[in-house]
């Protein structure tokens, strides 16, 4: 898979059985709705649809980052904040191949992740999920 | 099922008939008014004809495999799904093992294809095989051997290939058209007089290619009809003695709204469900070439008891409420009654998200396995898969940090 940033070849991350795209010039990672499926059904969390949905639904960002496109179906992808003030971007595909999570944000995700509490939602698993298998960055 | 098989055959005669009287009239009319010679027109049609027919039968399983991105696999590749394909090949009695393909696709479909019995292929995508269970997935395949058993492949091979080169002649004609008709066209026709009569005429041909082409996907639209969804789902009931296997197998096919990526009009026909469905598009069931599926689920489904033919025969008369049936009252008795078997024991009505997971990554790594990709297992625990393309750069693991050579 290329990246959707920096254009580089991505490798796979096999963490706990369930598979991230990384890439390793620009650390950004896609999260595939095949894959976030298993995830969520891993810790008993059936609805992928309604977490793609509430991430969709998100309102649009007015951010200057730069419009990225879906690795899977090459469309624009939307983007959300999903980080209230602490400003994360992700980009999410309109037609739910996955959601792509830019290098920063990882970092900026992990940051405002640790000063909560953890959540039962399904949004809440997804980023902390990420958050475990990107311990090294 | 004999006269299922005769009626194919003679199906596919008429298809080839009628594409040659096609062709041949295309080519007097080109070489009539290009060269003024009908005849030589005539001889350049049937040679291409000749062709494409030869191509056709000996290249249209491997044209079509190629076309949808199918890749082969061998046993040690799939354990599993190369042995149901060899369950149902022993069940079905036929006597080659037919070759077993991989699509690469999230998409959830699978099609088979083949000249005859002995040359025989089935395709099925990743996103099918890691969704669904044993039962499932014999079901499915069963269908497909079904297919392969009823001749109903060479007849889909070939309307596929000949079908896609007219697709592809009205593609280019309405090209020719176009430029011909704005720039080169005109500019011709202003300096000569002479030229300006061809152009106009290839015009016209393409024109009459780009109406036609639609109508020969009708044609074939009505060559595959549904009856022969409906013959093979009776087989498949037949060859597992299980049909809620593909029942289920269909609900989960039905659910799914991701249409397969390689598929055009000309092999929409092959899949096991129709390859286009979209989001929020209701299918138009009358010009469909697939019977609606929640149909075919509850045929499945009223067969109590037994899997024969007959029974199938009986379930269909039930559902659609019609007289006559869908296998032909000659060949229902050759096969008694069947019973059902029970079903397989790893499936559970509700499965445990570790199957699933564990059948995601067989599947998933095998396409990497195809794709050259290198596994380097990190002392964490996490595993790395590397594309080809980074082999020799410097590979850091995310999560504990270490760095390896890839």
């Amino acid at each position: 898979m290329i990246c959707p940033t920096c254009k580089h070849h991505m490798f796979v991350v096999e963490y706990q059985k369930i598979e991230l795209d990384y890439c390793g010039n620009c650390q950004g990672v896609w999260f595939d709705v095949g894959e976030l499926e298993l995830m969520l059904g891993s810790v008993g969390i059936g609805e992928t649809k309604s977490v793609l949905d509430s991430l969709l639904q998100s309102p649009p960002a007015p951010t200057n980052e730069k419009k990225r496109k879906c690795p899977i179906c090459r469309r624009t992808m939307k983007k959300a904040n999903i980080g209230g003030t602490d400003h994360v971007i992700i980009d999410t595909c309109s037609r739910e191949d996955g959601v792509w999570f830019d290098g920063g944000e990882v970092d900026h995700l992990v940051k405002f992740l640790s000063g909560k509490s953890p959540e039962k939602s399904g949004t809440a698993k997804v980023f902390s999920f990420i958050k475990e298998v990107f311990q090294a960055k | 099922m004999w006269e299922q098989i005769r009626s194919n055959r003679l199906r596919s005669i008429l298809l080839v008939a009628v594409m040659g009287a096609f062709l041949i009239a295309l080519g007097w009319l080109l070489g009539y008014s290009i060269a003024a010679n009908g005849i030589a027109g005539v001889v350049i049609a049937l040679a291409v004809y000749g062709l494409l027919n030869l191509v056709a039968y000996f290249q249209g399983d491997s044209i079509l495999l190629s076309v949808a991105g199918a890749r082969k696999i061998k046993r040690e590749d799939h354990p599993r799904l190369y042995n149901v394909v060899e369950e149902m090949k022993i069940a079905s009695g036929l006597e080659k093992m037919p070759d077993v393909y991989i699509i690469d696709d999230p998409a959830l479909n699978a099609f088979a294809t083949g000249r005859d019995i002995n040359h025989a292929s089935v395709a099925i995508t990743s996103g099918l095989l890691q969704k669904l269970n044993r039962d499932e997935l014999q079901g499915v395949i069963a269908h497909e051997i079904g297919h392969v058993k009823n001749r109903d492949v060479l007849l889909m091979a070939m309307c596929s290939v000949l079908l896609g080169t007219i697709v592809i002649i009205s593609y280019y004609g309405s090209r020719i058209m176009m430029f011909g008709g704005t720039s080169g066209g005109s500019r011709r026709s202003s300096r000569s007089g002479g030229g300006g009569g061809g152009a106009a005429i290839v015009m016209v041909v393409a024109l009459l290619l780009m109406i036609l082409a639609p109508i020969f996907a009708q044609l074939i639209y009505l060559a595959i009809s549904r009856r022969r969804e409906y013959l093979a789902d009776a087989s498949s009931a037949l060859y597992t003695r299980y049909p809620e296997g593909l029942a289920s197998a269909l609900e989960k096919l039905a659910s799914s709204s991701v249409p397969v990526k390689n598929a055009n009009q000309a092999t929409a026909p092959m899949y096991i469900v129709n390859p286009f469905k979209s989001r929020g598009l209701k299918m138009n069931e009358l010009t469909s070439t697939h019977p609606p599926i929640q149909e075919r689920i509850r045929i499945l489904r009223t067969m109590a008891g037994n899997v024969s033919p007959a029974a199938y025969d009986q379930a269909f008369r039930q559902v659609k409420g019609a007289k006559s049936g869908i296998i032909s009252p000659q060949a229902a008795p050759l096969v008694g009654a069947v019973g059902i078997r029970a079903a397989s024991a790893d499936t559970t009505p509700l499965e445990p998200s570790e199957e699933k997971i564990t059948r995601a990554r067989e599947v998933s790594d095998l396409m990497y396995k195809l794709d050259d990709y290198r596994v380097i297992d990190c002392n964490c625990g996490t595993r790395l898969k590397i594309p080809p393309a980074l082999r020799g750069k410097t590979i850091r693991c995310p999560h504990c940090g270490r760095s390896y050579q890839a």
